[in-house]
């Protein structure tokens, strides 16, 4: 039994082979988070329409553009057949036909935490190259564009690639040179900004292949609008970003790994915590609630409640290990209130 | 809009019916800290816990 290895390819003794990108260790090589769409707590598959926020569609995802109400994003929106080893994709629908002045800008974007993104060494002599891969599905053929750029969105790259057959899955791999200058985060801030772009004027793109100083690069110049065609679609899945220049096959993690990962970002509550008392001079229910991860920051808690009994609702003492639900009594005697399904927890970069 | 809250350590979000912590790397309190910085200012907290009445 023997193996070789000549630069990212091993060999078997069996002649089979496999590929590693360079300088990606094992378990972790793709920095994407949900980069196969299965995870969607906040909609569950429902469709939202785009507004001007950045709006999370599945689990990481954001959606947003400059004018509101251009498109709808849904996971397996169009239920088309995904491509072969994977059950899910982000799909995106144009409203209108949308002709993008120089101010205006669409896009899918993932913000990715500098913690994960830290050993490529943007910004430093030592910046690793990256290569990009994923899988896409457009009914409008033509060249396409997104770029990659740092936490303050003054350091960017814009990058192209063709889709070549309407309606049809083609798979597509990116290398990009990492990034000698610029600064870019290594903490719990953004990392890197991954951008998928739908459509976008002027002041928002740039000319592709090389990094440049510029504000706020969403796509490459002369893209394709996704936004620009009633009815067209864009249908991306099994995203991948590693350190090399090589990719490698898609890293699906375990489910319930994925999920935690996600969770780090946001959860939502899916059981009712009820919280009685009996005031007998100002007291107060609290009830502690775990997070199901450790959050990336102290996260926004929504604070709805219902089926009050003489008592106000309310949360305090957020961590990024769980928070504190409360109630408050407004009467003498019983009190009671519950802490409803469906409250967010959310700390998204 | 934006209300003082009784709890501790943050403030009321009144269109998300949310408690934003003051964390420096929470977006929403970023969002806060600008919404200031524009000379706004939270609504004062209720006498009571009542933000979610």
């Amino acid at each position: 039994m023997s193996i070789a290895i000549s630069g990212s390819t091993i060999t078997f003794a069996d002649l089979t082979t496999q590929t590693t990108a360079a300088g990606s260790g094992a378990g972790f090589k793709n920095r994407i988070i949900n980069g196969d769409m299965r995870i969607d707590q906040r909609n569950a598959g429902a469709s939202i329409t785009q507004t001007t926020a950045n709006d999370f569609v599945v689990d990481r995802w954001n959606v947003t553009g400059s004018v509101a109400s251009k498109f709808t994003a849904q996971r397996n929106a169009g239920s088309v057949t995904p491509p072969s080893g994977y059950t899910n994709y982000l799909g995106i629908t144009s409203l209108s036909s949308f002709s993008v002045s120089a101010g205006d800008y669409f896009r899918i974007m993932q913000p990715i935490e500098g913690f994960n993104v830290s050993d490529f060494s943007f910004g430093t002599a030592s910046a690793l190259p990256i290569t990009l891969s994923f899988w896409v599905r457009a009914s409008i053929t033509g060249t396409y564009g997104g770029a990659i750029s740092n936490a303050s969105q003054a350091r960017g790259y814009a990058f192209t690639y063709s889709v070549s057959s309407s309606n049809t899955w083609e798979q597509k791999t990116i290398t990009i040179p990492g990034d000698t200058s610029g600064t870019w985060l290594t903490d719990n801030g953004v990392g890197i900004y991954l951008i998928i772009g739908l459509g976008a004027g002027s002041t928002f793109s740039a000319a592709s292949g090389s990094w440049i100083t510029q504000n706020y690069i969403n796509t490459a110049t002369g893209a394709t609008s996704v936004v620009g065609a009633n009815g067209a679609t864009f249908y991306i899945t099994g995203v991948q970003l590693e350190a090399g220049s090589t990719a490698t096959d898609f890293e699906r993690g375990p489910i319930g790994t994925e999920l935690a990962l996600c969770q780090r970002y946001f959860w939502k509550t899916l059981q009712p915590v009820q919280l009685d008392g009996y005031n007998v001079g100002g007291p107060i229910a609290y009830q502690y609630i775990c997070n199901p991860t450790t959050m990336r920051a102290t996260p926004t808690v929504s604070s709805n409640f219902s089926g009050q009994l003489s008592a106000t609702g309310g949360v305090t003492n957020i961590s990024v290990h769980g928070f504190q639900a409360v109630t408050t009594p407004t009467a003498g005697g019983v009190f009671r209130a519950t802490y409803n399904t469906g409250n967010t927890i959310s700390i998204e970069l | 809009m934006y209300k003082k809250s009784n709890y501790n350590n943050n403030v009321y979000w009144v269109e998300q019916s949310s408690y934003i912590p003051f964390d420096p790397a929470n977006t929403d309190y970023q969002a806060y800290l600008k919404w200031l910085s524009e000379g706004n200012t939270p609504l004062p907290a209720d006498t009571t816990a009542e933000e979610n009445k």
